[in-house]
């Protein structure tokens, strides 16, 4: 198996901090936010993520595939979620302790629930506004209400954590080659 | 499995004889005679264990869960047991409505953070689920103003056909319920009769427990008799009772089995059809379809207080803020008796591996499997919850396990196994805080009957178990924990679980101040000593299910 190669493109706007795992190529977009204790695997593949993401603590975002892994702006991945999905679009919410495997590909303004478990044993690609909850992992569609109010809050909610994070924490400066 | 210490009750046993007998524990049916310490309370005036099937409960209030508000009892009833503010419960996965007011028109330029969104929000607010993102929309429920929403929600419940109907029902009655119970009570002698009934649901009581009912000796026989015939004279006059509207065809839920029939026929996903937990929290007849499912009211919770049945005496009362959990009164067992873990230590024939040619993957197990044949020994670690010391005497209860016909199994059914404890007293120290206690010097004391005087307490570790070194006594005190051994042979025969009941008998001080007679300073210090409580109670110990000789032997073959 090749070594992997640490190739690390974080904008000047983003806030990475110190102790978290980064592996492969991996380009983190302006704004985005990604927490300490945070895991980010490129094993076989490049991981792209847009911005004004938010990347929680425990959260672990693996590529195992070959093709490039993109994630979209806007996205708030919770505590202890792992995903693997090699596609994911804007404003979504993976919730804590949420995993999605690697035959998904989520669209825009999707949730996955706290706990629920996306796992199709074949390929699939989710709609837009796809809700996933409850401990069977049920799934439903979200009529769109409300996405206004919630992007304000992410907006808020990335700007606040913008201010206070690097406070209480250590950044991880520069590009790691 | 782990071994587990349980503690009896007295309520289901018949005898009053102070200190009551425990059923047999082997028995299926003892298991509701005995409880976890943390479920038990402690009567004080009584001296007695309470456990939750014995005490008497009472509603100290009604909260709501979702806004925490404390409803008085007067209103429980007219709001039917539900939260009259905003509290709702999604129909999709139950979980808690918000109020949200909807989004605001969109700029088109796509800037959102530019924005500013009002803190009040934009009507028309709706329900809106954070979980499931169901909205009130959905079904077409919005509100003009975020509050009172219960009010405004109960115009949707008052025009549904089931009600309407029922206000025509009792409508109708009225009339004839007021002329009935205005003439029978003119013929009691009760000087307490309501005569006039304000509203026809009350007049509609009464006259339902005036009713005929057979079997029942009846109330007042001599205006049974009277109000009987006026209440068939009122009978005749009540004309024919025409309802708005078929009921049955006008409600879509729980109607006619055709309607039912047709839609199940055209249904294309099976999430059309509301589930079963999404059905049963609605009181009334619930619809079959998952689009039809309302927003609820929250379920108001309660709080309740309990009493010990035979003296009344609060064990436990809550506070009365429903935000608190915190009680006023906390009479639990776990503050007036000893606390006792059992368990089983790791065998140290492990150690050597001379006793049985053992497999790695039932060595890790060994510690909680029990072989017949075979001494285990076992640990009691007992904590003293009292700020005395107290001294405790442990007795194992014989078994009488009944003999049965058959003569084979008869063999069996003799005492599996034999208990041996420390039979003389023991102290446990009092219950201090962590820094007040001196540091750990008698950690590995002598008992007083141990078999075998080794003062090496970790002599067990590195010396097989073959030796009987220290595994009956005390083992270790250590704050006000102390560590007894006590040691069960299993019979070669031995079948089920080792399960056997232990009587603990604890006397302590309590320095409850008595009043000298004389009064005299010299004598007081006389008068003043502390007597000396006993309290007992029985506990179940079981250790685990036993394997038995046949099965062993051949994984040993």
């Amino acid at each position: 198996m090749a070594p992997i190669r640490d190739k690390f493109t974080i904008h000047s706007k983003a806030i990475v901090c110190q102790d978290v795992e980064l592996k492969g190529d991996i380009t983190i977009g302006s704004g985005t936010i990604v927490h300490p204790k945070a895991t980010i695997f490129a094993i076989a593949g490049a991981i792209v993520i847009g911005s004004g993401c938010i990347i929680e603590e425990s959260a672990i975002i693996v590529n195992r595939r070959k093709e490039i892994m993109r994630i979209g702006d806007d996205n708030l991945f919770e505590i202890g979620c792992r995903v693997e999905s090699p596609a994911i679009g804007n404003f979504n919410t993976i919730s804590t302790r949420a995993r999605v495997h690697h035959t998904v590909r989520i669209g825009s303004y999707c949730v996955i629930g706290a706990a629920c478990v996306v796992v199709p044993t074949e390929e699939e690609s989710l709609g837009d506004y796809t809700v996933f909850y409850g401990p069977a992992s049920e799934r439903r569609t979200w009529s769109g209400r409300g996405k206004v109010q919630e992007a304000d809050l992410r907006h808020k909610h990335t700007e606040y954590l913008r201010e206070m994070l690097p406070k209480f924490n250590r950044l991880r400066r520069g590009d790691g080659t | 499995m782990a071994p587990t210490l349980q503690y009896h009750c007295p309520c289901l046993t018949n005898v009053t004889s102070p200190l009551v007998v425990p059923p047999p524990p082997h028995l299926a049916s003892s298991s509701s005679s005995f409880h976890p310490l943390h479920t038990l309370f402690f009567c004080e005036e009584c001296d007695a264990v309470r456990c939750d099937r014995c005490v008497s409960v009472e509603v100290s209030g009604y909260y709501c869960p979702n806004c925490l508000f404390e409803v008085p009892s007067a209103s429980v009833r007219a709001e039917k047991n539900r939260c009259a503010r905003n509290c709702f419960l999604c129909p999709n996965c139950r979980n808690t409505l918000s109020v949200v007011p909807s989004d605001p028109p969109d700029s088109g330029d796509g800037r959102l953070s530019s924005i500013p969104l009002s803190t009040v929000g934009e009507p028309p607010f709706f329900l809106y689920c954070n979980y499931c993102r169901w909205d009130s929309a959905e079904i077409g429920v919005t509100f003009e103003k975020p509050t009172g929403l219960a009010a405004q929600l109960q115009k949707f419940e008052d025009s549904a056909p089931e009600s309407l109907e029922f206000e025509r029902l009792k409508e109708h009655f009225e009339p004839f319920l007021r002329t009935s119970s205005l003439s029978s009570p003119s013929h009691q002698r009760t000087p307490s009769s309501h005569h006039v009934h304000t509203s026809s649901i009350t007049a509609a009581a009464s006259a339902a427990l005036a009713r005929d009912i057979p079997g029942v000796s009846k109330f007042n026989p001599i205006t049974r008799s009277r109000s009987g015939k006026d209440r068939t004279a009122n009978k005749d006059e009540m004309h024919e009772y025409k309802s708005r509207v078929e009921v049955a065809a006008a409600s879509r839920s729980g109607a006619g089995e055709q309607v039912d029939v047709e839609f199940m026929r055209h249904i294309e996903t099976v999430g059309e059809v509301a589930t079963l937990e999404q059905r049963w929290v609605n009181s009334w007849t619930s619809p079959l379809q998952t689009s039809d499912l309302k927003p609820l009211r929250v379920p108001l919770h309660s709080k309740t207080s309990k009493r010990c049945p035979t003296c009344r005496h609060i064990l436990i009362k809550p506070e009365q803020k429903a935000q608190s959990v915190r009680y006023k009164i906390k009479l639990v067992a776990a503050n007036y008796l000893p606390a006792i873990v059992v368990a089983l230590p790791l065998p140290q024939s492990r150690a050597d591996g001379s006793r049985r040619g053992a497999s790695d993957d039932r060595g890790s197990s060994t510690g909680g499997v029990l072989r017949a044949g075979e001494a285990y020994p076992f640990h009691l670690a007992l904590t003293n919850p009292l700020y005395d010391p107290i001294q405790v005497k442990l007795n194992v209860q014989r078994m009488h396990v009944a003999t049965s016909g058959d003569g084979a199994a008869a063999k069996a059914r003799r005492p599996p196994f034999v208990v041996s404890l420390p039979t003389s007293p023991f102290p446990v120290a009092a219950f201090a805080e962590a820094w007040e206690y001196e540091d750990d010097e008698d950690m590995f004391s002598t008992g007083d009957d141990n078999l075998d005087h080794d003062t090496d307490g970790r002599g067990l570790g590195s010396k097989d178990g073959r030796s009987k070194t220290k595994t009956v006594g005390v083992l270790e005190k250590r704050a006000n924990v102390t560590m007894v051994g006590g040691e069960v042979t299993i019979g070669k025969e031995a079948r089920g679980n080792v399960k056997f009941n232990m009587l603990v008998a604890y006397t302590y001080r309590s320095d409850d101040p008595v009043p000298s007679e004389d009064g005299g300073t010299p004598s007081r210090t006389m008068a003043r000593a502390p007597e000396v409580k006993t309290f007992s109670f029985y506990t179940v110990v079981d250790l685990g299910p036993i394997i038995p000789k046949e099965e062993s032997r051949a994984e040993d073959g």
